[in-house]
């Protein structure tokens, strides 16, 4: 079966702050990670690679530097990698976003699965699995905790979702799109050898000339949304602050805790 | 032209979402403005319950599609469904509940009808544009220390589609309702391609950070020096869990999967201490229905100040070291 893995860069750390005038994100610094839940997503790629065979293809779209991400992602044992980058397509809404993934994917060959992580650490929409899943015109079953394939059923797939306070067995027929919770597995790690390796692992660049949707379709022109002004938060509710030095205050919290203890 | 402020009402088992109800509310903020009309829609096949739930909110409108089949998670042929009910109804604005099934069925209606979806706002305003027209601004917390964004829908694009956080607006209280029921029976439900096979049996929560009455959350002020060891010891002595925000985890000083926040877990302890957390809304998400939730941190104006009940500017671990002597 080949899959698809989506991945994207997240600051590395929350310390982010939006430009006042633009209202773009600024990095806190050039540093990205590849987003927690699509390590999730890769492990489950890399699973269902072994045992199934075929290949997995990690997608990104980004800066060039995101290549970093995706050298990692092939470190880890995604086989190909796939970087959209353009001017043209930057700055896009999830809408946008997810039409130019799409488009990406159909170009890219013909795949039986796309995985996803459910979550970004820094937008969180949880949007773009499923838009993709639209814009291609198949399944998505949304925040999985498992995947499972049977190859006595090749043309389905199967996954356990946890919603209402319940959980699920929900199957859907392939083509899907699944979007994979954060810390439902464990990630494998690279390896000296498989971070070696993946230097040598292809790389495709597309930009939008390759992918050939119209500019009106895409990046911040194609956004049915804009961000038109940031601000800090005021007032609100605010913690009884208390004050002494750090004896009364291990005191003050013993009996804070002691008391609270004794309701439970 | 687009008019009509539309709620979708997400419902399982036959029964009416509660964070749909809270959206009536935020309608009717958005009404004391614009004047328009509050319409619910709904898709389920067991609709009865649902529709005097709604009646008893005060909805002008109620918009049914009764299906034949219970479309839980058969997100590609109810967001058919969906789209075709908002192409009929035309209304300006749709309120959705931030929830899995919102964000997920909506992002397919969202992009067969071109209208973009702003995620988990947080307030819901009204603007007037230059003719007079209003639009609604999408606040939301966006990335980082404590910063929210303003997001509008662009001219030319409709509906305006927003999914909003649950709990942030508050049920309405029922009413007399006499709201109209529209049945629109010539929407077809088209085939799914997911089918629910089974509802699993529950797992025993093996995880002790999930089923901790106790929590100590240690952010990066947990981190410096060997202020670990002492975060440890503390929570040995009074029982507590550990979890941590993401430079906990991206340290591999606590395991992956005791990150909380809005892409970790969310915990829901009776006490929960924290320490060193400087409080970014994507880990204090993650922390709910607390009983007792103290901070302390060194830095005054952390955001977690905001959160938490009782507040300690200091020094975790010379604190924590007092009360290990305790």
């Amino acid at each position: 079966m080949d899959i698809a893995v989506l991945i994207k860069q997240v600051p590395v750390s929350n310390n982010v702050s939006v430009d006042p005038e633009t209202h773009a994100l600024i990095r806190g610094s050039a540093e990205g990670m590849i987003n927690p839940a699509d390590l999730n997503a890769i492990e489950e790629a890399m699973v269902l690679k072994e045992q199934t065979g075929g290949k997995v293809v990690v997608f990104t779209m980004g800066p060039p530097d995101a290549e970093k991400a995706l050298r990692e992602a092939m470190a880890l044992g995604c086989d190909e990698s796939c970087l959209i980058t353009d001017r043209v397509v930057a700055g896009g809404d999830t809408i946008a976003t997810a039409r130019v993934l799409a488009e990406a994917i159909k170009k890219y060959g013909n795949f039986e699965l796309v995985l996803g992580g459910a979550l970004s650490a820094d937008g969180a929409t949880g949007q773009v699995g499923a838009m993709v899943a639209e814009c291609l015109g198949i399944p998505h079953i949304a925040e999985i905790q498992s995947v499972k394939y049977d190859e006595d059923a090749p043309d389905k797939i199967e996954a356990v979702k946890k919603v209402y306070g319940e959980r699920f067995l929900v199957r859907a027929a392939l083509p899907a799109v699944l979007s994979v919770n954060f810390g439902c597995n464990v990630p494998r790690l690279a390896t000296l050898r498989s971070t070696r390796a993946a230097k040598n692992k292809p790389l495709t660049t597309y930009t939008n000339a390759e992918l050939g949707l119209p500019e009106e379709q895409v990046g911040i022109q194609g956004s049915p949304t804009t961000v038109i002004d940031s601000f800090e938060p005021t007032g609100g509710r605010m913690a009884e602050m208390i004050e002494g030095t750090p004896e009364e205050l291990a005191a003050k919290l013993k009996n804070l805790i002691d008391e609270e203890k004794g309701n439970l | 032209m687009a008019k009509g402020i539309c709620v979708f009402a997400e419902n399982y088992n036959g029964k009416l979402e509660p964070a749909s109800a809270e959206l009536v509310s935020a309608a009717r903020l958005i009404q004391e403005t614009t004047k328009e009309e509050i319409s619910a829609v709904v898709v389920a096949e067991n609709c009865d319950d649902i529709i005097e739930e709604l009646k008893g909110l005060g909805v002008a409108k109620i918009y049914v599609v009764k299906t034949s089949r219970d479309l839980l998670l058969e997100d590609d042929a109810a967001s058919q469904v969906m789209a075709d009910m908002l192409k009929k109804i035309d209304p300006s604005s749709v309120l959705i509940p931030a929830t899995p099934t919102g964000r997920s069925l909506f992002s397919r209606v969202a992009m067969k009808l071109n209208c973009g979806l702003t995620a988990d706002c947080t307030e819901l305003l009204v603007g007037t544009k230059e003719d007079g027209t209003y639009y609604i601004k999408q606040n939301k917390p966006s990335y980082g220390e404590n910063v929210f964004v303003t997001i509008i829908t662009k001219d030319g694009y409709y509906p305006q589609m927003m999914t909003v956080r649950p709990g942030v607006y508050t049920v309405p209280e029922k009413t007399e309702g006499n709201a109209e029921v529209i049945y629109m029976d010539d929407i077809e439900v088209p085939e799914s391609k997911i089918e629910v096979v089974e509802v699993l049996p529950q797992e025993e929560s093996t995880d002790s950070i999930l089923s901790s009455e106790i929590v100590v959350v240690g952010g990066r002020g947990a981190l410096e020096e060997d202020n670990f060891e002492v975060v440890k010891a503390f929570a040995d002595k009074i029982g507590a869990a550990i979890g941590g925000t993401r430079p906990m985890v991206d340290t591999e000083t606590i395991p992956f999967d005791h990150q909380i926040g809005q892409t970790g877990l969310t915990i829901r302890p009776k006490i929960c201490i924290s320490l060193g957390v400087s409080g970014a809304i994507q880990h204090t998400e993650g922390i709910k229905d607390t009983k007792l939730f103290v901070a302390i941190n060194t830095d005054e104006n952390a955001a977690i100040f905001k959160v938490a009940d009782y507040g300690m500017k200091a020094d975790l671990r010379e604190v924590l070291e007092n009360y290990l002597k305790l």
